[in-house]
């Protein structure tokens, strides 16, 4: 480095939560010992203006080119006090911080002891502050687009936003057709709102079709991304939909399709053809075939007048850029295996979600809630199936929206059916918030009656059709047996089949029942980890409609903070390569969770390289460099053994 | 004109390096017009005391192999530090213990023990154990050297201005030394000379064979596969330590189909040769779960012996650890 290094020290007191512990003054004094150590001070806030300020004073009078601060986590104030040493003049990258709060002072009673490792902390940290290099951020433009996976309402309310600030946005939808799961949601509240779930979707699609801002692409799925926040490079592949633009809805080709199988839409309470329209206001306004039913017998082609079917198209490939993505890829309902509680041994056994099909009066019985032509009179709803480890295949977590949701419906069977015996078998009621907890109080006083289990009830459902719910109720201590025409399993959500594809493309991490895991669940809810990619919805865990649209907005508007950018800076603390020493053995390129690693070769000789704008600065690849050609800016191996060395001998 | 002094010496080796440097062939005859060799136990009849007899620093250069293991490596290093200008440490084992250097995972007291009474082929019903001084019925006093405690790498003895890799460095690595040492164009103190500062994999044929990502799911010793002799020995399962190690031999033994064992060293930026070869390879295992991994790595049976093979006292670990507090 050439330069003598000339270190400023400034312990903070943190008010008491360090000099409670810490004796500050010692560290000051003790820190003025240390070689090439030029200022020793301390401030009872050195986070505040006029602690910043005796740096920064610290640094102009003693003509300091490295500074230590002890004081919190770097996590808290690294960013302000580089701030600090830059407004000073001074590369912000010759700050080390130690940390004598969180690693000292917080987790130590003993006041001698506590002072003596806050010693040996400030004297690491001059170690390794005196062998840091200069560096620069890393800067590079902007891409205004972005792409928005999945077209939910959390997509499409995202779309939607940053479409209004004038941003290109790519919206993929896997499916033929966008609305996600809300659009076979039935009515979304019990009163004030006769809103059913296909309404919210088609009031966000207005603003999504025909928009020249947002480019729709169903049936499309990510095939990889490269690059980085600022600039991806993105690949898809948009499968056939075998039915073009000319489609005029007359729905004849559908009539003639021979295969019958399972209507998604309507959660399998009736049958689709092969080639179908997925529901009445889907959008885009045209048939699909289903190429996994399709039997390929042309029969839809020959009736078709405007000639729209061609079972010959072939799955095209897409190339896009962006400088954000944003994944809102939503969820699935939990379906229960055969058995459990009875489902798919009676039709009297439904999901939640059928039940809510058919209560919409455009639903499959016209609204009407009839099992074998008779209305059901003792309804049974268990709650938490698939949830809060209920059974052995349901997850470990609520899903907090099915408690109103099934109290919900239950008010609506009540209000068209005064007559049906209502219970609702639950765990607990979450009926959170400013709204929903009125539902629960409307469904006692209208007499639904409410009972709580421990054990998974147990549905039997006798030959004969008759079904009974047994279960052992906590509160009265008792075992209950209740005769149901018919039971309703409130099952929760899960994440969505394919959804470990997706991330492992994009590179976001996830928990372990497979939702994508945020940033910081608390303060970057709707950001992951890795720079330029949001979440939106469902994706990140159970919501309900209205947490999903706010969950869409409040990415795109953090997805705004970064495209209004005209060029992004990240912190240069990155891997580099010594190529006198790189033999070019690839190893570190297979360790690289962020692909930031490739092997150049120039004039025959390999050496590896690292993109700096893909990197996260894991480190992962220098523990792996067999060759010692790796290191991490500010991480390097001298530094750190200077440090590490330090900790022994003072 | 008086012709540069070179001097040759062995602690606790094999004798593999001065087969190496007999291997310089028609070589040998270069060398010997460039220089004198002043001493050179192996080959020549000079005794201590003529190398007692020169004046200091008159040696232009003495090239030691051998770890220091004996009260009398000790005495003949520091005799010849004394005596000469540079002090090159000659192989592995003089450069960072080598082989001989893993006995440093016993005490002296274990080894001495095992080798005079309990290894399978001896026959010693006397217990007769070696001293370091016995009075012989003759009446002279007869002296052996002592055996220390744990050996030691040159460089923990004396001052050692260069290094030669290699168990044994090979001629062409040996020559280039001496023609660096001779070229009067000497690096900076301490480098390491004669090979390469990248690793044996910038040399490898197959490396190019590599596939984007090294990562592998079994671990096969030598003797369970036969490797393809075209393809990188490691992407078959061969623990080779080509990544970790100093190139310069020419790839000898991967040329050979065998895997590389390590002995050219770490390169100047790796501080513990070993510690970075068990991190390398643990890399890249390509398992996630722990179970896997484990039973992949259960299968390092020895695993001081694979990744300190030339280099434990020289390590951060030095040895086993009750060897240190005694």
């Amino acid at each position: 480095m050439g330069e003598e290094p000339r270190i400023g020290v400034y312990v903070c007191h943190c008010g008491l939560n360090i000099a409670g512990t810490v004796n500050v003054k010692e560290v000051v004094e003790y820190a003025k010992s240390l070689p090439n150590v030029v200022e020793a001070r301390d401030y009872v806030f050195m986070c505040s203006a006029p602690g910043q300020d005796i740096i920064k004073e610290g640094i102009k009078k003693h003509n300091l080119n490295r500074v230590v601060v002890a004081a919190c986590s770097p996590t808290m104030h690294e960013h302000t006090f580089r701030s600090a040493l830059a407004e000073a003049g001074l590369n912000p990258y010759l700050l080390e911080i130690a940390n004598i709060r969180e690693q000292c002072s917080w987790v130590h009673s003993d006041k001698e002891a506590a002072t003596a490792k806050a010693k040996i902390l400030v004297r690491m940290a001059v170690a390794k502050v005196s062998l840091l290099e200069p560096l620069e951020d890393i800067k590079f433009k902007v891409n205004k687009n972005i792409m928005i996976i999945g077209g939910g309402v959390a997509g499409l309310s995202a779309a939607r936003d940053l479409a209004a600030k004038g941003f290109n946005v790519y919206l993929i939808e896997k499916k033929p057709v966008i609305g996600g799961n809300a659009a076979r949601l039935g009515r979304l509240a019990h009163t004030e709102l006769e809103l059913k779930g296909i309404d919210v979707v088609k009031e966000l699609s207005k603003h999504v079709v025909n928009n020249p801002n947002i480019h729709v692409y169903v049936n499309t799925e990510l095939v990889s991304v490269d690059g980085s926040v600022g600039d991806f490079k993105i690949r898809l592949i948009k499968n056939p939909r075998y039915v073009n633009e000319k489609c005029n809805l007359c729905g004849e080709c559908a009539k003639v399709c021979p295969v019958e199988v399972p209507n998604e839409y309507e959660f399998g309470l009736t049958k689709r053809k092969a080639i179908y329209l997925p529901y009445k206001e889907a959008y885009p306004p045209l048939y699909v075939i289903d190429p996994e039913s399709c039997t390929r017998c042309l029969e839809c082609v020959k009736v078709c007048p405007t000639n729209a079917i061609n079972l010959n198209q072939k799955p095209e490939e897409i190339e896009l850029r962006a400088g954000a993505i944003m994944v809102a890829a939503g969820h699935e309902p939990y379906e229960p295996p055969i058995g459990e509680f009875g489902y798919g041994l009676s039709n009297r056994v439904i999901t939640l979600f059928q039940l809510e099909r058919m209560l919409d009066v455009e639903g499959p019985t016209n609204g009407e809630l009839k099992i074998n032509g008779t209305q059901p009179k003792n309804i049974v709803f268990i709650m938490c199936v698939g949830s809060l480890n209920t059974t052995p295949n349901a997850y470990p977590y609520c899903s907090r929206m099915c408690c109103a949701s099934t109290i919900k419906n239950a008010l609506i069977i009540k209000d068209k059916y005064p007559e049906a015996n209502i219970y609702i078998l639950h765990k607990d009621i979450r009926t959170y918030g400013r709204i929903d907890e009125q539902l629960y109080i409307k469904a006692g006083e209208k007499l639904i009656r409410f009972a709580r289990y421990g054990e998974a009830p147990n549905v039997i459902v006798s030959p004969n059709g008759s079904i009974n719910v047994r279960f052992f109720e906590e509160t009265v201590q008792e075992e209950i047996s209740i005769p149901a025409d018919l039971v309703v399993l409130s099952v929760g959500m899960k994440p969505p089949k394919d959804i470990d594809k997706v991330r492992t493309i994009i590179k976001v991490g996830c928990g372990p029942e497979g939702f994508l895991r945020e940033a910081h669940l608390k303060l970057r809810p709707v950001e992951a980890a890795t720079d330029g990619v949001y979440l939106a919805g469902t994706v990140t865990g159970p919501k309900n409609i209205t947490e999903s649209i706010e969950s869409g907005s409040a990415a795109a508007s953090k997805a705004l903070s970064l495209l209004t950018k005209e060029e992004v800076k990240v912190e240069p603390i990155v891997a580099v390569v010594n190529e006198e020493i790189c033999s070019g053995c690839a190893i570190c390129i297979g360790m690289c969770p962020y692909g930031a690693i490739r092997l150049k070769v120039q004039e025959n000789v390999r050496v590896a390289e690292v993109d700096p704008a893909l990197c996260k600065s894991c480190g992962t690849c220098v523990a792996a460099c067999p060759s010692g050609a790796m290191q991490q800016y500010s991480f390097k191996d001298k530094q750190l053994k200077n440090q590490v060395a330090a900790a022994f001998i003072g | 004109m008086n012709k540069p002094k070179i001097a040759l010496y062995w602690c606790a080796s094999c004798g593999g390096c001065e087969e190496a440097q007999v291997d310089l062939a028609e070589k040998i005859l270069d060398l010997v017009n460039l220089v004198d060799i002043v001493f050179w136990p192996v080959a020549m009849d000079y005794k201590l005391e003529d190398v007692e007899k020169l004046p200091d620093g008159s040696i232009t250069a003495s090239l030691i192999n051998g770890g220091i293991r004996l009260s009398e490596h000790e005495y003949v290093v520091k005799l010849l530090r004394k005596k000469s200008k540079l002090v090159v440490a000659y192989g592995a084992c003089s450069a960072w213990g080598g082989v001989p250097g893993l006995a440093n995972l016993y005490s002296r007291e274990e080894i001495l023990k095992y080798v005079y009474h309990e290894a399978p082929t001896v026959e010693n019903p006397q217990k007769i154990q070696p001293q370091l001084k016995i009075k012989a019925e003759e009446g002279a006093t007869l002296e052996l050297p002592e055996v220390f405690p744990r050996l030691l790498p040159l460089d923990l003895v004396v001052d050692v201005d260069y290094y030669i890799p290699g168990c044994p460095p090979t001629p062409d690595v040996t020559w280039k030394a001496i023609e660096t040492l001779l070229s009067g164009n000497l690096p900076a103190k301490g480098s390491v000379l004669g090979a390469l500062d990248k690793s044996l994999c910038y040399d490898c044929p197959l490396n190019e064979t590599k596939p984007e990502k090294v990562l592998i799911k079994d671990i096969k010793r030598p003797h369970e596969v036969i490797a393809d002799p075209s393809k990188c020995l490691l992407t078959q399962g061969l623990m080779c330590l080509g990544p970790v190690t100093r190139g310069g031999c020419g790839a000898l033994c991967i040329k050979a189909a065998m895997p590389c064992t390590g002995c050219f060293g770490p390169l100047n930026e790796v501080m513990d040769y070993g510690g970075k070869a068990a991190s390398y390879f643990a890399s890249i295992i390509d398992y996630s779960d722990e179970e896997e991994i484990k039973k992949v790595l259960g299968k390092i049976l020895d695993p001081m012996g694979i990744f300190y093979r030339y280099s434990l006292p020289a390590s951060r670990l030095r040895g086993k650890i009750t060897v240190m507090r005694r």
